[in-house]
């Protein structure tokens, strides 16, 4: 009889299932944890990059922190203002404006300014070819030039040109992602704004040196420092810097430069680039 | 014939210069002497430009626990002091020294031998200390700290490494064969460092039959074992030298104490005898000078700091065909960009080759052959460490070892892929490292 040899399979599984089920009811009981809706509606918000660029690991982990805390100085870079007042709408307070930065290159030296040093034919990647040597470039303080950083970018902002890494600041969200990836250390952070000049280069050493290895080097001459009417250019370690609080965009510092502009840079109008997208 | 258990290789040997004496080279027009010539960090410069200093007065003293003093290699006056590029393939502080074609050395120094019987173990440690001894083999370790093993660790081998088992290079070939009396010397030196109980083997590749029989006649008197190991690369590895020599094996993490073991190298012993019994710092060394797109290869002994352009010139000026420069030897020695680079305490040969003929550069994938894993001396799987690092998963490459990888370079030599295996696990090493101070930081 075929129904009668089912009967203890039956039991015996069908109490098994029962027993597991009780267990597992018990269990999501007794240790449910609360979950507001609030993170889940927040998390639906946020870009979901989870770049880090504010300091959490995750965008998730963000919305958590915010939740729970309210705290307004709370700042998502990557979204900008107008994430900033969907959040606040959405939390009924008010969040602090995030103060939009870019990534900067501090180097000019490309594949027609620099000096070369040998020919490289290993690993096209920046941190295997400074492991051998200084890299393709003679200036140790370079873009090593074989674009390692590109691939860090979650936003498609950087691209290699003429063995030079250039940033694209309308995509350029500020997350610092690509710092790291530098071996020399040649990317930073900077605050945008519609004008802004900036000494691109990063070579601290000697005039002569600089000279020798690039034709767009600051060669720390001092002649930006004398013409500087804010006193917003300070020669630190045989390199020119300048202080953007103080700077008012004058150009003055670019007619001076001996390296001809090229180490000077002034940073395209962000709000016309704007506009022409928007137009 | 005793060798290492795991893995290794036998790449042409290409010794061109080992029936060539050891020519002295003259003092060039300038020096360069580099203030990072060991392991651990920079010595400090005690000099200024324009300062006049005598051969072997100090220029540069150790800074903390793991340096090396550095001295002047000859006498004359101080140029400059600045950074300058290093054999290592990055920057260095320099120090420039005009010489005053005199080479005359200090008070006190480079005095006829005397019998260092009666010294202390201190006395021996601080004057090999005081004379800026390293590693001459190519890691540069300092030696008075590797003479200076913790208490607890009992030394009861110590190994003389003259297995030079990288192809061209003959340094520690001909020093062998010309200065046997100093390496014994040098070599009980050490010995008695540890009492009477350690036993000293000198391990030499059997390539070198006349250097086997030239030690043998004058160390067997003296109770010390010279090893014939077969022709192997790399033989001359410190942890392969021991397991060839004594059978035991220095686990990961270990380091050769642990199975009380102290290996030095030929070049340093003869470096100890000079400091202990002569007073004589470190300030010059035998280089081999080879490669086919050299005039004349020879063997020199050049002063630290001697460009490569000038011994270039020295031995019969490169080739045009030159393409590719070498501080080391072809498997574990690194490319140099140009020839204003000085030698080291380190730089044991200088190859210039022309690898046009050699099909370069395109990698392609790993057909997972397996050679890579037979030969590895360290019992790694190379393949998987580099394709691993190229994923960057840099926490799974930390499992599989990377830390163990000595980078003796055997398994690109073997790959049918042409891969950069040790390449790629250099990189690994760089970013793992890079991670870990940005952690700490």
């Amino acid at each position: 009889m075929i129904s009668e040899a089912f009967i203890p399979a039956v039991a015996s599984l069908g109490s098994v299932a029962l027993t597991l089920g009780l267990i597992i009811f018990y269990v999501s009981k007794k240790f449910h944890v609360e979950e507001d809706p609030m993170v889940t509606i927040l998390n639906d918000i946020l870009p979901g990059v989870n770049c880090g660029a504010c300091g959490y690991p995750s965008c998730g982990q963000f919305a958590e922190v915010l939740v729970e805390t309210k705290d307004s100085s709370m700042t998502c870079p990557v979204g900008g203002t107008d994430l900033a007042e969907k959040l606040g709408d959405t939390l009924g307070i008010t969040m602090a404006e995030p103060k939009p930065i870019t990534a900067v290159v501090l180097c000019q030296g490309d594949n027609d300014t620099a000096r070369e040093t040998a020919e490289y034919l290993g690993i096209q990647d920046c941190w295997a070819a400074t492991q051998t040597y200084v890299g393709p470039k003679q200036c140790r303080y370079s873009c090593v030039g074989l674009g390692s950083c590109i691939a860090f970018c979650d936003f498609g902002a950087m691209r290699l040109e003429n063995g030079l890494i250039i940033i694209d600041k309308d995509r350029c969200t500020g997350c610092e992602a690509c710092i790291p990836a530098c071996p020399t250390g040649v990317i930073v952070m900077q605050e945008k704004k519609a004008e802004r000049y900036v000494i691109a280069c990063n070579s601290h050493d000697k005039g002569a040196a600089t000279k020798k290895a690039c034709d767009a080097g600051c060669i720390a001459c001092q002649k930006c420092v004398k013409v500087c009417d804010d006193d917003a250019i300070v020669i630190e370690n045989f390199l020119a810097k300048i202080i953007q609080e103080k700077c008012t965009s004058c150009g003055k510092c670019i007619e001076v430069c001996p390296t001809k502009v090229n180490c000077i840079l002034l940073e395209e109008d962000l709000k016309e680039a704007k506009q022409k997208k928007a137009s | 014939m005793k060798t290492f258990k795991t893995g290794g290789i036998h790449p042409p040997e290409s010794k061109f210069t080992e029936n060539t004496p050891v020519e002295l080279m003259p003092v060039p027009k300038e020096l360069a002497i580099s203030l990072n010539q060991h392991l651990g960090k920079p010595a400090k410069p005690v000099v200024k430009a324009g300062s006049e200093v005598k051969k072997g007065e100090l220029i540069g003293e150790a800074d903390g626990f793991i340096s090396a003093n550095v001295h002047a290699s000859t006498s004359g006056k101080v140029k400059s002091v600045k950074p300058h590029p290093h054999p290592g393939g990055h920057y260095a502080m320099t120090v420039f020294i005009t010489p005053d074609g005199q080479d005359e050395w200090a008070e006190g120094l480079n005095t006829d031998p005397v019998d260092w019987h009666g010294f202390s173990k201190e006395d021996i440690i601080g004057k090999i200390k005081n004379a800026g001894i390293v590693g001459m083999g190519g890691a540069g370790f300092p030696t008075n700290v590797k003479l200076a093993p913790p208490p607890d660790k009992k030394i009861d081998t110590i190994i003389l490494n003259g297995a030079e088992c990288e192809p061209f290079l003959t340094a520690d070939h001909r020093l062998m064969l010309e200065s046997p009396e100093e390496i014994v010397e040098g070599l009980n030196i050490i010995t008695s460092l540890f009492g009477g109980e350690a036993r000293a083997y000198i391990g030499i590749e059997s390539n070198k039959k006349d250097a086997i029989e030239t030690l043998t006649r004058h160390a067997s008197s003296k109770g010390i074992e010279v090893v014939s190991l077969k022709t192997k690369y790399p033989q001359g590895a410190e942890k392969q030298l021991i397991n060839a020599i004594t059978g035991r094996t220095i686990e990961p993490g270990e380091l050769p104490f642990d199975k009380g073991c102290l290996v030095q190298n030929i070049a340093t012993a003869v470096a100890v005898y000079e400091a202990v019994c002569k007073n004589k710092p470190l300030v010059d060394r035998v280089v081999t000078v080879s490669g086919l797109e050299i005039g004349k290869p020879k063997n020199i002994r050049a002063l630290v700091g001697t460009s490569f352009r000038d011994i270039s010139l020295f031995c019969g000026n490169l080739k045009e065909s030159t393409n590719q420069i070498i501080s080391g030897g072809p498997m574990m020695g690194k490319a140099v960009y140009t020839l204003d680079v000085p030698i080291i305490k380190t730089t044991s040969g200088m190859l210039f080759i022309n690898n046009v003929g050699i099909e370069k550069a395109r990698e392609r994938t790993c057909i997972r052959c397996g050679k890579c894993v037979d030969v590895c001396p360290q019992g790694l799987a190379p393949w998987l460490l580099a394709n691993v690092a190229q994923l960057r998963e840099f926490d799974e490459i930390q499992l599989l070892g990377l830390a163990n990888c000595t980078e003796c370079g055997s398994c690109t030599y073997v790959c049918p892929s042409k891969r950069e295996l040790v390449h790629w696990i250099k990189y690994a090493k760089a970013l793992v490292n890079n991670r870990q101070k940005r952690k700490s930081a």
